[in-house]
């Protein structure tokens, strides 16, 4: 899921000073999973949203709702009349809906409620971790199914990298596992360590973010 | 009646309670009452893990001046983790209360066994008198 995490409340009291009727929206998909941006989590900052502004003399009228998916058009049509009435947005969804709802409403600011983070799981309750970097060229065939890129400090295609504490830590981050020990355990456990040892062609990183933005255009989808 | 001045500041408190942590021969009760110095709203819960960070933001949005939580110590929990559910709850809104500048004392939970009516009145006193500092809440009458 792609996870988010709550801006400080003080930063989106500075967004809304001046505004004066406020349409929080959040989203019940992935940032619902990750407590982020779910229906409980607007009905929880709405009314905290009200209460500091009210604090900070800015006092505002706030509105909440919960959309199905905010990275969908089709799902943004249900808040057509708040967002009519409202002088200001705040999105607790990831970037992606935040800048579907502000394409959508052009005429009315759109401020993130939210820091879009990274593509996790949840790991156990209330821990999520990294899993995918959307890097573009999936290695995961390679590496027995353990990401290098999203999971090493240093995204070392070849590993480990001799900083794993002696607990299996990294080094970097004592509560992240060295993912290359991880991959060298599994490689063992299969009977196939050697398979690490082979040449592998250069990991093409054209096709990740920092290649530019993505287009992805399949001609066979298109109307 | 709404009251803004803080010399005469009488904390409306809302207090959930759980319907186990009551003594046996205790009956149930819901509604308003009136304390020394401050007043109550009784709200009746099946366990204090029903409580929910957006009801008792809501609640505190609407004027009430503070919230207190009875809930069962912590190995008597009926459903095991309710009141830890609940207690880490409100640790996460007592913080987010003092982001916003009304003050984390006007969120509260306590743990008890065997109570009575007497004592949830007692803890709702001991909430009006831990806010009281922070005066009526700004929410009110807006």
């Amino acid at each position: 899921m792609i996870t988010a995490e709550w801006k400080p409340i003080e930063e989106m009291v500075g967004y809304l000073r001046g505004h004066k009727k406020v349409l929080v929206i959040g989203c019940a998909t992935c940032v619902a999973e990750c407590a982020a941006g779910g229906e409980r989590e607007v009905e929880t900052l709405a009314p905290l949203l009200a209460m500091a502004m009210q604090n900070d003399g800015n006092p505002i009228e706030v509105k909440s709702a919960t959309l199905e998916r905010q990275c969908e058009p089709e799902f943004l049509e249900a808040i057509a009349e708040a967002a009519a009435e409202a002088d200001a947005i705040v999105s607790v969804a990831c970037g992606i809906g935040m800048q579907l709802v502000a394409e959508r409403y052009a005429d009315t600011p759109l401020y993130p409620g939210v820091n879009t983070t990274s593509l996790s799981i949840r790991e156990e309750p209330g821990l999520w971790t990294s899993r995918c970097a959307a890097c573009g060229d999936c290695v995961l065939g390679f590496t027995f199914g353990l990401c290098p890129v999203a999971r090493c400090a240093k995204s070392l295609q070849n590993g480990p990298c001799g900083g794993t504490r002696t607990n299996g830590m990294c080094e970097i981050n004592q509560d992240t596992p060295c993912i290359w020990r991880l991959i060298v355990e599994r490689a063992t456990a299969r009977g196939r360590l050697e398979d690490l040892t082979k040449v592998r062609p250069p990991k093409d990183w054209s096709n990740s973010p920092a290649g530019g933005p993505k287009r992805m255009l399949r001609e066979d989808l298109r109307s | 009646m709404a009251n803004n001045s803080t010399a005469d500041f009488q904390p409306q408190i809302t207090l959930l309670y759980c319907r186990q942590s009551l003594a046996a021969e205790v009956k149930p009760v819901q509604g308003n009452r009136a304390g020394n110095g401050f007043s109550v709203r009784l709200v009746l819960l099946p366990c204090s893990s029903k409580v929910q960070l957006p009801h008792l933001m809501r609640l505190l949005e609407q004027g009430s001046d503070g919230l207190q939580i009875a809930a069962c110590p912590e190995k008597a929990c009926q459903h095991l983790v309710g009141s830890n559910r609940a207690e880490k709850r409100i640790a996460r809104g007592r913080e987010l209360l003092e982001q916003v500048g009304m003050g984390a004392e006007r969120l509260g939970l306590d743990r008890g066994a065997g109570l009575s009516l007497d004592d949830l009145m007692e803890m709702a006193g001991q909430r009006a008198e831990a806010l009281r500092a922070l005066g009526p809440n700004p929410m009110k009458g807006v």
